[in-house]
């Protein structure tokens, strides 16, 4: 199954989705954006709960265009569920049923025949998901939309079903769209990443390219990349880029610029970004690898999940993020105040714009 | 200290203050019941009870049971999907459409009743060329049940209309988007979500019918219904004479009220 997006646009008082062209085949698909930036409005459109104001949406090429929810075969599992109260969990889930073995097969995959006898309101979070998950699937749809189901529940639910929704997924030949706010979720799941901002897309591309060469400042900052600086080129002061008033330089003092750091005539700063899992320290086996070298103050450090973010202020207005395993950070075994040296890998160095000098 | 004193001055503050209400609320309570208990009690049980058997009673009682049942059936046939339209409809339509429905609530029933001779009364087109066919729209049963839909039905209406928007929007979008049409997820979602308030609505026009005096008087003086027949009997021979009906007529209420409270979803104590 393919799903076509075609100048798909809709209007709703002062916000604006789309025009949107996408091609959905057999793979999850993730769309990221935060709140109001057109996740829930895009999925109407998809199932048919709303009609577009322009544009098309096709399902192998025959187009969806005026037909209402139940004659589309787009199943949509709500953020909440949206599970029947009056009917028991395995009312729910044959509700709209076309083979009962594979019924028994999906409350299998999703551990949830324990609680087929209950209502709705006597489950947790997570069954209630699994539930409407098992509800979708049971009816055969050919495109599966998810709106963010695992954000209303507990981080350990939330990653255990989100291992689940993998390996489910794997199991699926239909497009799958998944709309979240959640980067990791996205990142996790996803084959191909659409980062949505007010209405229109910034970025198609897989979840690693997204990360570590984001296309805009927006897609860097939404993804968590704190790293977005401005590199100058200043000549007075002797050739070769400088961050924040420091001369970049490489290994031995040779300043070996990076892709797209070359002195260019009329350029004169250039913003990028450096995703904080690349940034090295001197305790770091790979830190003679080709790098800039800019010397830092340790500011402090956040402990998150299972790994470090690490503060290095560069300057009054600059702060490098780095982000590494707990083994790495026992390594660099920093105190507050600290004065080391962060090596940013050139080949990290990914330039978002060019400002031209006047 | 300071702080600690000022809390529990606020919290006498606000016992005080409750109690005043509870003082004042209480003299309205003891105004609804004590007229309630004094008319149960004002006579011995044995003669209202003996009296319950005479057929100018069991005549009205019967008359006003079967004309109530068919004003409730027809405000339902017709006033369900009205309510089902409304609680899909939005803006200036739903506004308006609400504010008709609500009209009849507002009319004093007797105006109601005059509103309805002109359209269905003797002499006018439509009674004329209904009683020519055999269906007299004024003293008759049918009369009876044309006065009390137009007074009763908006009960209907409105509480399910109400009950019918407290069913989550999205319960009906997933019923579809699982491939089930509008009328399977009308009857399989979202009537047994809304039946509660639906049944409420049913029981308050159901009570509303059988006291239903004012339209009723103008419409249909004959048959007699319960209330025509207390009116009846308290001009005639006095308000003693009229009590046993009155007995039947609180336990009608008391009955309505009990569903209701059962329900939960009494739109009136909201």
């Amino acid at each position: 199954m393919t799903l076509t997006l075609s100048g798909l646009a809709k209007a709703r008082g002062e916000f604006a989705l789309g025009p949107l062209d996408l091609s959905i085949a057999d793979e999850v698909f993730c769309v990221l954006g935060p709140s109001g930036s057109g996740k829930s409005t895009l999925l109407s459109l998809l199932a048919g709960i709303s009609e577009p104001d322009d544009g098309t949406v096709a399902v192998d090429g025959r187009s969806m265009n005026g037909r209402p929810p139940e004659e589309r075969r787009v199943g949509l599992v709500f953020q909440d569920g949206a599970l029947f109260p009056h009917l028991t969990a395995r009312e729910n889930v044959e509700y709209a049923a076309e083979d009962p073995e594979y019924v028994g097969e999906l409350t299998e995959i999703l551990s949830i025949d324990d609680v087929l006898d209950r209502r709705p309101a006597s489950l947790s979070g997570g069954e209630r998901q699994r539930v409407a998950l098992a509800r979708t699937l049971a009816s055969e749809p050919d495109v599966l939309l998810l709106d963010e189901p695992l954000s209303s529940l507990d981080e350990p639910i939330s990653r255990r079903l989100r291992g689940d929704l993998d390996r489910l997924f794997d199991t699926l030949a239909v497009p799958v769209i998944y709309v979240t706010h959640d980067q990791r979720t996205a990142t996790a799941l996803a084959d191909r990443i659409a980062i949505l901002n007010d209405g229109r897309i910034e970025q198609v591309d897989a979840p690693t390219t997204v990360l570590e060469r984001p296309a805009s400042r927006f897609v860097a900052e939404f993804t968590g990349n704190e790293n977005v600086f401005e590199v100058r080129f200043d000549d007075r002061n002797g050739r070769g880029p400088r961050i924040g008033g420091t001369l970049l330089r490489g290994p031995n003092d040779r300043s070996e610029p990076a892709a797209g750091l070359e002195a260019t005539p009329g350029v004169s700063a250039v913003t990028v970004c450096v995703h904080p899992s690349r940034i090295r320290f001197p305790a770091d086996s790979d830190f003679e690898d080709a790098a800039y070298r800019v010397p830092v103050t340790i500011e402090r450090w956040l402990h998150e999940n299972d790994s470090y973010r690490v503060f290095a202020r560069v300057n009054e207005s600059l702060d490098l993020t780095a982000t590494m395993s707990r083994i790495a950070f026992d390594r660099l075994d920093p105190a507050r105040g600290d004065e080391t040296v962060v090596a940013i890998p050139t080949d990290s160095i990914h330039v978002l714009e060019q400002s031209d000098s006047r | 200290m300071f702080p600690t004193k000022s809390r529990a001055d606020a919290v006498v503050d606000r016992v005080d203050w409750l109690t005043v209400t509870l003082l004042l609320g209480g003299v309205l309570l003891c105004y609804y019941l004590v007229p309630l208990a004094s008319l149960l009690l004002s006579q011995p049980p044995g003669v209202v009870l003996r009296r319950l058997g005479e057929p100018d009673v069991v005549a009205a009682a019967s008359t006003s049971l079967a004309t109530a049942t068919a004003s409730v059936v027809v405000a339902s046939v017709f006033g369900l999907p009205l309510a089902y339209w409304l609680a899909a409809a939005e803006g200036r339509a739903e506004t308006l459409v609400t504010a008709v429905v609500v009209l009849p609530l507002v009319l004093p029933p007797i105006v109601s009743g005059m509103v309805l001779l002109t359209l269905v009364g003797p002499g006018t087109l439509v009674g004329e060329a209904a009683a020519a066919n055999g269906v007299p729209l004024t003293r008759s049963l049918i009369g009876v049940v044309l006065a009390q839909t137009f007074v009763a039905s908006p009960f209907v209406v409105v509480t399910a209309k109400a009950a019918f928007e407290g069913v989550d929007r999205n319960l009906e979008y997933a019923s579809r988007t699982l491939g089930k049409n509008r009328l399977t997820t009308l009857r399989r979602v979202t009537l047994p979500l809304a039946w509660p308030g639906i049944l409420a609505g049913i029981t308050l026009a159901f009570a509303r019918s059988i006291g239903e005096f004012g339209a009723t008087i103008m419409l249909a003086y004959y048959p007699r219904t319960m209330p025509v027949q207390i009116w009846v009997s308290f001009t005639t021979l006095g308000l003693e004479q009229a009590f046993p009906i009155a007995v039947i007529l609180v336990g009608v209420a008391i009955a309505a009220l009990v569903l209701l409270t059962t329900l939960g979803r009494n739109p009136l104590a909201r």
